[in-house]
């Protein structure tokens, strides 16, 4: 294997940097109790959902890992290379790993990985992102070489690698129901709708993890017992709770951990209906975001203001946008003007609203008090669960707030969300009315060279959002956030936010 | 009716219910002239502010004036009362006429229908008829109404019951009148009074129960004012700004006390006619 520029091995120093850090910090175990807020629903690894966001890095191991700032770090994967024409990335597996049943990771588990995750039927969350390989092939039993149908650039064939958790094959078919992974922990008790208990996994590969011997994951029902049960000491960790709750108990001296993986708010325009098929109508709302009062009253200010929808480490973040789209109704009124609409048709449209979240609730309100002000009245449409997910897959609305993932990651990815979706758009409709935002995804998957030709793609893809304005960004927000007691150390940043157990300890 | 009123005048909890509701029935409906601002204008700098004589009862998060809030949302909880007693009333007055009117089968069904009804948890109900309207003032007014038809129902069936056997019935019937003529002209007339009593009584739970749909956050759809979506949304503040959820609280259960009190009151001044008469009653009389 040729070890190159991109060709990475264990033992550099960033992987080699979390355990020293661990001894350093001296650090003692125990039992770690979290307070969780939806009780867990799979034990898939791929079936990517923030209500297994608590599990999945404790139950199995991904190919690579991300350090917070998005440099990839070995795992499964001891190393791997991608290929000059970057057609095919060969992967070299670490030695010595073992499953929970106790077959050894090799190259075949991760083809059966690989094949489930390339199944419709099976792939869960990961389906999408496979879209990109073609085929594999079996090099001994360590080594794996992936083929991708084009070439694929660097950083999009590492997060390929950092979403692929390996699965046991002898407990492949039944991943759902009962865990069959190689992580750290093992699943030892299940109380449905009340905990999960997770043990440590004694021939663990990663040296001196986890260091805590049990992990108890509590259900609470809401944020305000799951805070009350981390001041009065029944759990160290409250995870995936809301800001709100999470400052106030920042101030009370817990320690709040924000991820390198929040969502970002997209005001979703249907481009295909009344008002919204008019540009200049789309483009004044880029003026009419007050993102720091959304952030503020929907998110008790933790997070931060955004005009395009990236993730401050995405390589595509551009914050002279946020200053450009800044909060001005002088310049939405003069694009209004420009429509040519009437003050009628300006109103003739309703925001759809997610009834149950509070969150999206308050900023709606916020948005329509502010539309208010420049004569645009329209209603709100609260609707909540399966009529909710209906409306908004099926592209049944005229606007909405929505959260987009994927945005710390490769730009691209921002195509696994419904309004982003470059083909197969259920809002946009087939072919996607703008042809301009598929070819500058295009190009962003298709620019290979310098950094300044990855740039310019990456810039192209940001004006281009701009113009089309079917996607209003207004503010980062976290999902995975982290309250922890002070006694709590070793907490490991996740790039998706997630739970990662395996070097979290006790100081004192 | 006067020597009830009488009674009632020398409550002087009843009196002060009565005035408390009479002034909140004004605010109501002077709403747009009393109150300095819209409940919906929002002002972005001033959050969340504690009380002080520009906003007596603080603002929310969105800088609304919390006051205003709760005089606009009084209007929307009287209205969802009226018009839930007034569903309730239509429907479930004449079923309680004909079934103890008849009596036999047509009681039978009609009564079993009511306790079907009755069996349901009234907030379960409206929040299945909800589920299917959909939310808006109107839907809640309806749930709500649909809710209290079984107590209007049983009410009048058992005040016909005592009626129907009276003399002045049974001449309304030997002179040849219509059972209609009997129910609406002899009957209905006397059976008034526990029905007044629970068109009182009925406003109270209405008025709860249109908070309670409003805080589970299947009432009123915001950002239209309502008291127990001020609560629902209140609670998340309950931090920084306790009085966002507790003075709104505070009116619920006042305007809740002032109907209980006064139904109370009505219904001893009604039923209790052979007691003695207060001093006020004996003067008059």
């Amino acid at each position: 294997m040729r070890i190159g520029r991109r060709t990475m091995l264990a033992g550099l120093p960033l992987l080699a940097a979390y355990p020293a850090t661990l001894k350093a910090a001296g650090l003692k175990g125990g039992t770690l109790r979290v307070a969780i807020l939806g009780d867990i629903n799979n034990f898939d690894p791929q079936k990517f959902t923030q209500a297994n966001f608590a599990l999945i890095k404790n139950l199995y191991d991904s190919l690579i890992e991300y350090s917070p700032d998005g440099t990839p770090i070995p795992s499964l994967a001891a190393g791997w290379t991608i290929a000059p024409d970057n057609m095919s990335v060969s992967v070299v597996l670490r030695e010595g790993v073992v499953f929970a049943s106790g077959n050894a990771l090799d190259a075949a588990a991760v083809a059966a990985t690989l094949k489930k995750a390339a199944d419709p039927a099976k792939g869960q969350q990961v389906y999408a992102t496979m879209s990109i390989v073609r085929d594999w092939t079996v090099d001994g039993p360590r080594g794996i070489r992936l083929n991708f149908k084009n070439r694929v650039p660097d950083r999009q064939i590492t997060d390929l690698l950092q979403f692929i958790s390996v699965i046991d094959p002898a407990g492949i078919d039944t991943v759902e129901t009962k865990p069959a992974g190689s992580g750290p922990f093992v699943l030892a008790e299940r109380a449905l709708g009340q905990r999960v208990r997770m043990t440590a996994n004694p021939r663990y590969w990663r040296d001196r993890q986890p260091v805590v011997t049990e992990v108890v994951l509590t259900v609470f029902g809401d944020n305000d017992s799951a805070s009350a049960a981390l001041e009065s000491g029944a759990v160290d960790i409250v995870y995936g709770g809301g800001a709100r709750a999470a400052i106030r108990l920042r101030n009370a001296g817990f320690q709040l951990i924000q991820g390198p993986g929040p969502l970002v708010q997209v005001f979703r325009i249907n481009a295909t209906r009344g008002p919204f098929r008019n540009a200049k109508f789309r483009q004044a709302f880029n003026f009419m975001m007050d993102r720091a009062a959304i952030l503020r009253v929907g998110y008790a200010g933790v997070g931060e203001v955004t005009a395009l929808p990236w993730a401050p480490s995405s390589p595509a973040a551009d914050r002279s946008y946020d200053k450009t789209y800044a909060f001005n109704l002088d310049r939405a009124k003069a694009l209004l003007a420009e429509s040519g609409l009437s003050p009628a048709e300006m109103s003739a449209w309703k925001l759809l609203v997610n009834g149950g979240d509070q969150d999206s609730l308050a900023i709606s309100q916020l948005v329509q008090g502010t539309l208010a002000k420049v004569g645009i009245n329209i209603q709100l449409d609260l609707k909540q669960d399966s009529e909710l997910v209906d409306a908004m897959l099926g592209g049944k609305f005229d606007a909405l707030f929505g959260g987009v993932g994927n945005v710390q990651k490769f730009p691209t990815r921002i195509g696994t969300n419904s309004i982003y979706r470059t083909s197969g758009n259920a809002i946009l409709g087939e072919p996607n009315p703008f042809p301009s935002y598929v070819a500058a995804m295009e190009r962003v998957n298709t620019t290979f060279g310098s950094g300044d030709d990855i740039r310019a793609a990456y810039d192209n893809l940001n004006k281009v959002l701009a113009d089309t304005s079917f996607g209003i960004a207004t503010n980062t927000y976290d999902i995975g956030l982290l309250v922890a007691s002070p006694k709590v150390g070793g907490i490991t940043p996740d790039i998706d936010n997630m739970l990662v157990a395996r070097t979290i300890g006790f100081t004192g | 009716m006067q020597v009830s009123a009488l009674r009632l005048l020398g409550r002087p909890g009843a009196i002060l219910a009565a005035a408390f509701l009479v002034l909140l029935a004004l605010v109501a409906l002077a709403a747009g002239l009393l109150a300095p601002s819209g409940p919906l204008e929002q002002d972005l700098s001033a959050t969340l502010e504690p009380l002080s004589a520009a906003h007596p009862f603080g603002t929310d998060e969105f800088g609304r004036d919390i006051l205003v809030r709760v005089i606009y949302g009084a209007r929307s909880s009287l209205l969802t009362a009226a018009g839930a007693v007034l569903i309730a009333a239509a429907v479930g007055v004449p079923i309680g006429l004909v079934a103890g009117f008849f009596g036999g089968w047509r009681d039978a069904m009609l009564m079993r229908a009511v306790d079907v009804l009755l069996s349901l948890p009234a907030i379960l109900l409206a929040m299945a008829l909800i589920a299917v309207l959909g939310r808006s003032q109107a839907a809640a007014l309806l749930a709500v109404g649909i809710t209290g038809i079984p107590s209007f129902a049983r009410v009048t069936r058992a005040q016909t019951l005592s009626l129907r056997t009276r003399d002045f019935v049974m001449a309304v019937e030997a002179f040849g009148g219509s059972a209609t003529h009997a129910m609406v002209r002899a009957i209905l007339p006397n059976a008034w009074s526990p029905i007044l009593v629970q068109i009182v009584v009925l406003s109270s739970i209405a008025i709860l129960l249109e908070a309670a749909l409003a805080f589970l956050g299947v009432g009123i759809p915001p950002p239209a004012p309502s008291w127990g979506e001020m609560l629902r949304t209140g609670k998340t503040y309950l931090y920084e700004a306790p009085t966002y959820a507790v003075l709104p609280g505070a009116v619920l259960t006042l305007t809740i006390l002032a109907l209980d009190t006064l139904g109370r009151a009505l219904a001893t001044a009604l039923d209790d006619r052979s007691a003695p008469l207060p001093e006020i009653e004996r003067r008059a009389a």
